[in-house]
């Protein structure tokens, strides 16, 4: 039996603080961290001329913007491969075997890659609210590039400097022991219908953004607009297969931290053997071009039909023309006689009134909302801003005026990262 | 055929594709692309392509066929939507950006264009 199912332990050691140290150790759920050797890391990348590493702990008054990727510490502890392969670690298929998690700490990468910005987590106040990483002991870097670098290589270098650190931070808990072990199971595809013959089965669509510049979403390594539609385990997504080098649309993208700890995949798993039979994720990407979103979600629904499962849930990545992949994808597995939940978040309007979607169908009849991301809402001055304080009257979902002479700023929900979350990693919904 | 109101994209492609340029705003090039496919052109680009909202960017490029034949009505529904999506969005922030921010603006469009022109058929 054993043979054909593919188990990940994941082993949480409770983060419950961070400080800088002479030494890099995890000791009774603090993270001390020195902050020279994660400079010196960062500053192998011979891009960067110069690199600063702070502290954002929950309750602080600390701004960071504008933020690019959070990124969760984890380490291969058993099993083949290393964390985020295809990337910093070879291409081994992961998934399987014993990871451990720092789980309350994240990495937090900043930059001014182009000129307009988005991105804030705010650690207290209102903002914190609408942010889950607002709850995290957050290392944050703050990278400056040499003179004339490429907003492409730009890009590339920090989300590199973010999976480098997270490597860092992660391999301290090598040797720990975990203060709590979850167990994942992923049967074969024939090895399920036996354990489970009366359960309901279900997939998940998990769409990817991919367009170009800051718009893209690498799974093992690979630049998914040029993938298929294809299938992973959903074990593999928690060793990091997907990455995010998506830095706009701060509230409803997903960062890498949202890949890894994929609320979708946890949930499904919970109900994995009681209610229902979860059979994998299929990947489907998000491209420029309609006859590439024909093509997608013609092979989702291929897959779903192939896999003969009874329901799937989709999450969309995004605003605008994702939400025509999203109905795409909707109508084409409906049709094909499968039920499909989805999962998007809104721009109704600051009233909240207006149209939801880009697109609909009238087959898109279960759908879960993230909120509305036009919603206005005020944000305090904080004591102190992590990263480029300078850039706060050009974030995007401001406006004329939105930031006052006090610090504080109005603005719309969009600029709050993982504010509106399509994967439903947040606080906020719609009824 | 692109029609946009990038001058970066019509200076880089110009003597490669068929550009119909813009002197306007991101809706001018919405409302010229949805008069072209009342008129019978298929749209090949998602017009609200990229993630950055309208009240972002003042830059936008859509591929759309370059022979026009019957109404496609795919093309006229996502084209409508689009210019309603628009619309949603306060435009204030637009009026302010500084010339450094449009040059990125610009690059970001084109290299979201070029990831779909790059796809071989």
């Amino acid at each position: 039996m054993e043979v054909n199912v593919l188990k990940l332990e994941l082993g949480y050691i409770f983060i419950k603080d961070i400080q800088f140290a002479e030494q890099s150790k995890v000791e009774n759920g603090t993270l001390y961290v020195n902050k020279e050797d994660v400079k010196a890391l960062i500053l192998e990348d011979q891009n960067f001329k110069s690199a600063d590493v702070e502290l954002a702990r929950p309750g602080e008054s600390i701004r960071i913007i504008p933020v690019k990727d959070v990124i969760e510490p984890r380490v291969k502890v058993e099993g083949p491969g290393g964390i985020f392969p295809g990337m910093i670690s070879k291409v081994e298929t992961v998934g399987s075997g014993k990871t451990n998690v720092l789980k309350g700490a994240a990495v937090v990468t900043t930059g001014k890659i182009v000129g307009f910005q988005e991105g804030i987590i705010d650690m207290k106040g209102p903002g914190a609210e609408y942010t889950p990483f607002s709850k995290l002991n957050n290392l944050v870097l703050k990278c400056e590039p040499i003179d004339g670098l490429k907003q492409h290589e730009h890009e590339k270098a920090l989300r590199f400097a973010g999976y480098k650190v997270a490597e860092y931070l992660g391999n301290l808990a090598k040797s720990l022991t975990p203060d709590e072990v979850h167990t994942f199971e992923t049967p074969s595809l024939t090895e399920g219908l036996k354990l489970y013959p009366d359960l309901p089965r279900v997939a998940y669509v998990l769409m990817l953004q991919s367009q170009g510049l800051m718009h893209d979403t690498y799974v093992y390594g690979v630049d998914a607009k040029k993938s298929l539609t294809t299938m992973i385990y959903p074990t593999e997504i928690m060793d990091g297969a997907i990455v995010s080098g998506n830095c706009v649309s701060a509230c409803d993208k997903n960062t890498t931290y949202h890949h890894l700890n994929n609320p979708v995949i946890q949930d499904l798993f919970e109900q994995h053997g009681k209610t229902l039979n979860f059979v994998c994720v299929i990947i489907s990407n998000e491209n420029v071009y309609l006859a590439d979103k024909e093509r997608s979600s013609n092979w989702s629904a291929k897959l779903a039909e192939l896999l003969g499962v009874d329901g799937v849930i989709v999450s969309e990545e995004g605003f605008g023309n994702p939400d025509t992949d999203l109905i795409m994808n909707c109508k084409k597995i409906e049709s094909k006689g499968i039920k499909t939940v989805l999962i998007t978040d809104e721009y109704a309007g600051r009233d909240g009134t207006s149209q939801s979607l880009a697109d609909a169908d009238a087959k898109a009849n279960a759908v879960v909302s993230g909120g509305n991301a036009n919603e206005v809402i005020e944000l305090p001055p904080m004591d102190k801003v992590i990263g480029h304080p300078e850039v706060v009257d050009t974030i995007a979902g401001g406006f004329d005026g939105s930031l006052h002479d006090d610090g504080s700023i109005t603005a719309e929900l969009q600029v709050i990262t993982g504010a509106t979350n399509e994967m439903g990693f947040n606080r906020l919904s719609a009824r | 055929m692109i029609i946009t109101n990038n001058d970066l994209v019509y200076s880089k492609l110009k003597d490669d594709y068929n550009i119909l340029y813009i002197d306007g705003s991101f809706r001018d090039v919405l409302v010229k692309t949805r008069d072209k496919v009342h008129a019978g052109y298929e749209l090949l680009t998602h017009p609200l392509s990229s993630s950055l909202k309208p009240n972002e960017t003042p830059y936008k490029s859509v591929i759309i066929s370059d022979k026009k034949g019957k109404l496609n009505f795919n093309s006229v529904y996502i084209i409508e939507d689009a210019i309603i999506e628009y619309d949603k969005f306060n435009m204030n922030i637009i009026k302010k950006i500084s010339e450094k921010i449009r040059k990125d603006f610009k690059l970001i469009d084109l290299t979201v264009l070029e990831s779909a022109l790059n796809i071989n058929y």
